[in-house]
């Protein structure tokens, strides 16, 4: 009786966790991507489903939902406001890497030779969703907030930077500077994700308010959307398509969205947020795992990743990933070691432990994306196949694509891929340096490291030679991987190896103060051929010592000769050819001197849904980057079209 | 003279658990590595955009001045009792600035205690009730059913519970939300029907998790009490059994129970963590959540205060009403 009774409560449970692995009844629409989009719906905020982009809100549910104040501190610049809310001067093309003009009716035109003071013509036309129109007195008023509230984070750049901020007529604008900016628009405009210090508000609503507290609720907005409504519990945020969306900047430049209602939501945690794009209850996911891709493109007709089979993310990340050192501190102020540790690094391998080999490999400071790549790492494959260390090494492999193509030929996928040397080096990467454990132990030797008995090695003192690498615990899971998988190369090459997961704060501060050894960070982005505003605070006039916040340089990297090249640069405008062709020796420098270990661009999973909608930016479809939660979403959106 | 003795005591002690729980609190997340300034510009310089570093010195700057963050630990220190001794102002959050703390809670709190007071309630009471029958009983087949099923529940990480629930009511069956979403105006019946609704799933994930251990814990107790000299005399004097089972054995194997349900209204002040970010339910939990991972130290400090006060309360009123409950508890 005693076992029966046993039996029967363990049928219930099991049938109650099988049922849980069961295929889920097929949610309407799931035939294929060329089907009709389903009719009728609601979504949860009343609007009707095939008129809403339901976008994944990967910021998490909101404290303050109801404040939008983009100078206040941790303001959050998500959930729509800043991707179509806010505006810029200036906005990016992610295809190229290069600025065009938004609210600015063209692109900053210096009025002296030293790049001292610039006019800002404007679009005229364009309104704030008020109905007031959008002037000079408002980026001049903008811009003078940040020079008149010492409270503003903003203020001491404001301060440094601004000499004088004047409209001269209801368009335009003049600036002028402290200091020489032969690169104004992009300290002014978007580059990566969006700009950093130049947002226009409104002067006739922030004129009544104190700009330090001011919760700028309801926004006021120049995009083509307004705001509707949110949740009170931070969950969501619903935006509306203006009735005069032509009286913007992507209005004029683009034509009318073909979502009428924009709606940010926190599903919650990857397996919901899963689960939901299976229903259809979302269009477009914020960076997945690649497991979590298996899942939706074996479970969903309609879902496609960036590329529509393998290696389905997009590579094109303008960050890219590695491992950093704090080159201050011995061993790693040793050119030896760092070498040593990138020689030790079996770069396939690591490829295939963070994300199946869904990467593709860098070898310079900068990541391999399109416009990058295409101007750097190709041209330079010449130069870093004749590089040599000073022992006469050559340590470049060109051969990392057509390894990893013959890797996964073996796992049966090869068929999904570019048959083509040249293509396989446009997706998987130039190469890398060679897995060569023999000469990264002469490299080590040769400043005074041993081996004991084990084959572990020893510090020149006779010590054991330990590293502790930092790594991301619940965001950025490439890096966080990328730690894990380095940390088993060095391992085997006899180095006790170990990863520190930590949250954010700890992460950063770490980077920062300089207080660790290794770190699974990522000092290298830049999106365009101009990357001297992203490479120039490796500058050693930033460091600072240990312990101190560094405000740049947190690899506290001493070079005379990185520092010439950059003084150099600092001085050329972002279209002067000589620009390239320092930034590509600049390139080298910091590779011959292995600055940090550079080692992979950054892969997103940002899958979309087609039930309701089509046109998305595709790797067919290739008309913008798949970056929803940058500003220049305005302007995918507005290619974006429902379903008929 | 003697009571009063006895309650100056305790209330002092109380004062001082206080009074020590809110300094650690304050203290311990300014050794840790990592402070909100750096945990903010980490955060912007995460996103790839180019910080000219003189920005970044001059912002740091700044809301190091925002943030209060000057001067020494023990001025810092200083300034916070003033003020929440004072005001009861834990200053504005610093991840959410200027957000005032108390803002922040009052808005979390009441869906903590909403959504823990009934999950311990619900659970306390049928588990009680179930585990009381289970023992009392315990030489038949259902009261071993219920401690079989209750021994193979109890175990089950909660993660996998709530998620098997999610996947089964709001995926394979969608008879409740995938997401936490109330409509209505607070305080209308339609909100609270909304909140009722929404709420069932994240209820149920805790209430079948917290009852096998009421269950397996009143069963056991109920087993000893029953066997015990009084209870065989009442049932010698004619009692019913019902009347053995209500009035003799519960009244005593439940005392333990008082104890711990005590201290666990105490934690529910904490919210539960896994329930809110599964299940997208704000609390306090996410709250402090956040908290840490934005080195937001004053939310930290006002956020875990409330859970210090709670418990330290809930443990001076238990040790003021025991005599009540149990006559055999004097305080010489």
């Amino acid at each position: 009786m005693k076992q029966k009774n046993l039996l029967f409560a363990l049928i219930v449970i099991a049938s109650l966790l099988l049922s849980a692995c069961a295929a889920p009844a097929a949610p309407a629409a799931q035939s294929g991507a060329d089907a009709a989009a389903p009719a009728g719906g609601e979504t949860f905020v009343g609007t009707p489903r095939n008129e809403t982009l339901i976008l994944d809100n990967l910021g998490g549910s909101l404290e303050r939902p109801d404040f939008f104040n983009p100078y206040a501190p941790g303001v959050d610049m998500g959930r729509g406001y800043h991707e179509v809310c806010l505006d810029n001067l200036w906005e990016i093309d992610t295809t190229t890497g290069e600025q065009f003009p938004a609210l600015a009716a063209e692109m900053p035109k210096a009025l002296n030779a030293d790049y001292t003071s610039f006019e800002i013509k404007l679009r005229p036309g364009i309104y704030w969703d008020d109905g007031v129109e959008f002037t000079a007195d408002d980026v001049v008023y903008t811009l003078q907030l940040g020079l008149t509230n010492d409270k503003l984070p903003i203020h001491g750049w404001s301060i440094d930077y601004l000499k004088d901020v004047k409209a001269t007529d209801k368009y335009t604008v003049i600036v002028d500077t402290t200091r020489s900016q032969p690169r104004f628009s992009k300290d002014l405009g978007a580059t990566i994700w969006d700009a950093t210090r130049f947002w226009p508000v409104p002067k006739h609503v922030w004129e009544k308010e104190d700009p330090t507290t001011f919760a700028g609720f309801p926004p006021v907005c120049l995009g083509q959307y307004k705001y509707s409504k949110h949740d009170p519990n931070g969950n969501w945020t619903l935006w509306q398509l203006r009735d005069d969306w032509q009286q913007t900047s992507v209005g004029m430049i683009n034509k009318k969205p073909g979502p009428k209602y924009l709606l940010w939501n926190f599903v919650g945690t990857e397996e919901k947020r899963i689960l939901a794009m299976i229903n259809n209850d979302v269009d477009i996911l914020q960076d997945i795992t690649p497991e979590s891709m298996q899942v939706l493109t074996n479970k969903s007709k309609v879902v496609r990743a960036w590329h529509a089979g393998f290696p389905y993310a997009d590579f094109d990340d303008p960050c890219e990933r590695g491992i950093s050192f704090n080159n201050s501190q011995f061993p790693y102020d040793q050119w030896q070691t760092r070498w040593a540790l990138a020689l030790a690094t079996d770069i396939k391998k690591a490829s295939l432990g963070t994300f199946a080999g869904m990467l593709r490999v860098s070898p310079l400071a900068v990541p391999p994306v399109a416009a990058v790549q295409n101007t750097y790492h190709k041209p330079l494959v010449e130069r870093l196949t004749a590089m040599q260390l000073s022992d006469g090494y050559k340590p470049f492999d060109p051969n990392f694509a057509k390894d990893m193509a013959a890797i996964f030929k073996e796992q049966g996928i090869g068929a999904e891929l570019p048959t083509t040397e040249a293509e396989l080096v446009d997706l998987f990467g130039v190469g890398w340096w060679k897995y060569d454990v023999a000469e990264a132990a002469s490299l080590l030797e040769s400043i005074g490291f041993t081996r004991d008995a084990n084959g572990k090695w020893l510090l020149p003192d006779g010590t054991p030679w330990k590293i502790a690498i930092n790594a991301p615990v619940d965001f950025e899971v490439q890096s966080g991987r990328l730690a894990f998988a380095v940390a088993d190369s060095w391992t085997k090459f006899g180095i006790d190896a170990t990863v520190n997961t930590m949250t954010g704060g700890s992460f950063w501060d770490a980077e920062s103060t300089g207080e660790f050894q290794a770190g699974s960070y990522w000092p290298g982005c830049a999106i365009g051929p101009d990357i001297y505003p992203n490479v120039s605070n490796w500058h050693q006039k930033y460091i600072v010592p240990t312990g101190t916040p560094a405000p740049g340089n947190r690899n506290r990297h001493k070079s005379d000769e990185i520092a010439r090249i950059m003084d150099e640069l600092e001085k050329v405008t972002s279209d002067d050819p000589k620009n390239v062709e320092l930034s590509k020796d600049l390139l080298m420098q910091m590779a011959l001197e292995m600055t940090w270990i550079p080692m992979f661009g950054t892969s997103k999973f940002v899958p979309v849904n087609e039930t309701y909608f089509t046109n998305y930016p595709t790797a067919d479809n290739y008309y913008e980057g798949p970056w929803w939660w940058w500003s220049n979403f305005k302007f995918i959106v507005s290619h974006i079209e429902p379903k008929k | 003279m003697h009571v009063i003795r006895f309650l100056a005591t305790r209330i002092m002690v109380y004062l001082l658990v206080v009074w020590i729980g809110v300094t650690i609190i304050f203290f311990v997340p300014r050794f840790v590595p990592g402070n909100p300034v750096d945990a903010m510009l980490g955060k912007m310089m995460s996103q790839g955009t180019a910080m000219d570093p003189k920005l970044v010195e001059t912002m740091r700057q700044t809301l190091t001045e925002l943030f209060g963050l000057e001067g020494t630990l023990w001025e810092q220190y200083s300034a916070f009792l003033q003020r929440v001794l004072l005001t009861r102002d834990f200053g504005p959050s610093l991840s959410y600035y200027p957000t005032p703390v108390s803002m922040l809670i009052a808005k979390a709190l009441p869906w903590s205690l909403g959504l823990m007071l009934t999950a311990l309630a619900i659970s306390w009471t049928l588990g009680n009730f179930i585990g009381l029958l289970a023992g009392y009983h315990n030489n038949s087949g259902i009261s071993k059913a219920i401690e079989t099923t209750a021994m193979i529940v109890y175990p089950i990480p909660y993660y996998i519970l709530a998620l098997v629930l999610v996947i089964l009511f709001a995926y394979i069956w969608p008879i409740f939300p995938f997401v936490f979403q109330v409509s209505g105006t607070p305080g209308t019946w339609q909100w609270m029907v909304s909140v009722a609704y929404n709420s069932f799933l994240p209820l149920m994930s805790i209430v079948i998790v917290s009852l096998g251990w009421w269950i397996i814990s009143m069963k056991a107790m109920a087993i000893d009490t029953k066997e015990e000299d009084f209870v065989q005399y009442a049932r010698y004097r004619g009692a019913s059994d019902n009347k053995v089972m209500v009035g003799y054995v519960a009244r005593t194997a439940i005392l333990p129970q008082v104890t711990v349900l005590a201290l666990s209204i105490g934690g529910v002040f904490g919210g539960s963590l896994i329930t809110e970010i599964l299940f997208g339910y704000p609390g306090m939990g996410s709250l402090i959540y956040k908290a840490i991972l934005g080195s937001d130290y004053n939310l930290m400090v006002g956020s875990i205060s409330i859970s210090i006060v709670a418990v330290a309360t809930a443990t001076l009123v238990l040790d003021l009403i025991y005599p009540l409950i149990d006559p055999r508890i004097r305080y010489d």
